[in-house]
């Protein structure tokens, strides 16, 4: 794809991964803001009809982060920042996960505040240490190519 | 010298006057910080819009309109973000935007979106706002959702769009504003 003979080949997996960005994390966000306080009269359990989209947002990402990776696979391999990224979505994921199961379970009756909150806050950081991270990876790059 | 490069001349002076800005754009966390910004305002900005604009489209119909309404001021708070690192951006490196073909999409569009969120405020909104639960938007209000999301992939893929397009300087005369302003540096 790098030497693709579209100009645009390289942008638009860039664009697929901002759109992707923006639902998975700010769909996230905006389930840890409710639960912040952020839109009350929203049902919690009513903000699942809009996680499909979320899930869709995580997919487009997963995706064409391979693309990228595919044409660019020593500038991502070596940097450890890279690791750090794929972590910080790992973690992030897992405080959604168990937000989601909670919040979006059967006869929830929302109880156990506290924890919901607490993981609602890490949820924030975790996706926007994710962000920061991705930011970083154009910036601390050592080799873009293998032998470069 | 066309009007329009005129003003382009004009609004590249006027944002590189704020040279402290600049100054710590150029440090050397300047740039990535403030694009960090950028992202994480753009994901609060679509992350809040898509459920409002998704109800009025008819998803999660449970939830009245009001209640989802109640996410526009973080859909606010996430362009007041992107905007204040966007015009940071501008700043710190005028010329790369004020003649960018893909910037002026980017505007283009921004401003397609808020002329629509505009419009839905001076029209239907109060009547929109006024339906409950299990409740169906009227079909304009549905449309106005349709063009809102359009338009804000339409920002975020010129915005992506941007690094990859660098235009020339754009300092000719207006017989070679193309050559100097349209087509990609040499």
């Amino acid at each position: 794809m790098r030497e693709s003979p579209s100009f645009f080949a390289f942008p638009l997996m860039l664009s697929l991964h901002a759109i992707g960005m923006a639902l998975a994390a700010g769909i996230n966000a905006a389930l840890a803001l409710r639960l912040l306080g952020a839109a009350r009269a929203i049902d919690v359990a009513d903000l699942q009809r809009f996680f499909p989209m979320m899930w869709i947002g995580f997919w487009m990402n997963a995706l064409s982060g391979v693309v990228l990776l595919i044409a660019y696979p020593t500038k991502g391999l070596t940097n450890p920042v890279f690791y750090l990224k794929l972590t910080l979505i790992a973690m992030a994921m897992v405080c959604s996960r168990a937000l989601t199961r909670r919040m979006f379970a059967v006869g929830h009756a929302g109880g156990r505040a506290p924890l919901e909150r607490r993981l609602a806050i890490a949820s924030l950081i975790c996706w926007s240490s994710a962000i920061i991270a991705g930011r970083l990876l154009a910036y601390t790059y050592t080799h873009i190519l293998a032998g470069m | 010298m066309s009007s329009i490069h005129t003003f382009q001349i004009e609004l590249v002076k006027a944002f590189a006057s704020f040279t402290s800005v600049g100054a710590f754009m150029h440090t050397h966390w300047g740039w990535p910080a403030t694009e960090s910004a950028h992202f994480i305002g753009l994901s609060l900005l679509i992350g809040t819009l898509v459920p409002w604009d998704l109800r009025l489209l008819g998803v999660g119909r449970r939830i009245p309109l009001a209640a989802a309404h109640q996410f526009v001021p973080w859909v606010i708070a996430g362009f007041a973000l992107t905007a204040i690192s966007g015009v940071m951006f501008l700043m710190a490196e005028p010329s790369e935007y004020i003649y960018n073909v893909a910037f002026h999409f980017k505007v283009l569009f921004m401003a397609i979106a808020g002329a629509n969120a505009l419009t839905f405020y001076l029209t239907i909104g109060r009547r929109t706002l006024a339906i409950g639960s299990n409740g169906d938007a009227p079909r304009l209000a549905k449309a106005m959702a349709a063009i809102s999301l359009a338009a804000w992939i339409g920002v975020i893929v010129s915005g992506r769009l941007l690094t990859f397009y660098r235009p020339g300087w754009c300092e000719g005369d207006s017989a070679r504003v193309v050559a100097d302003c349209v087509l990609p540096r040499p």
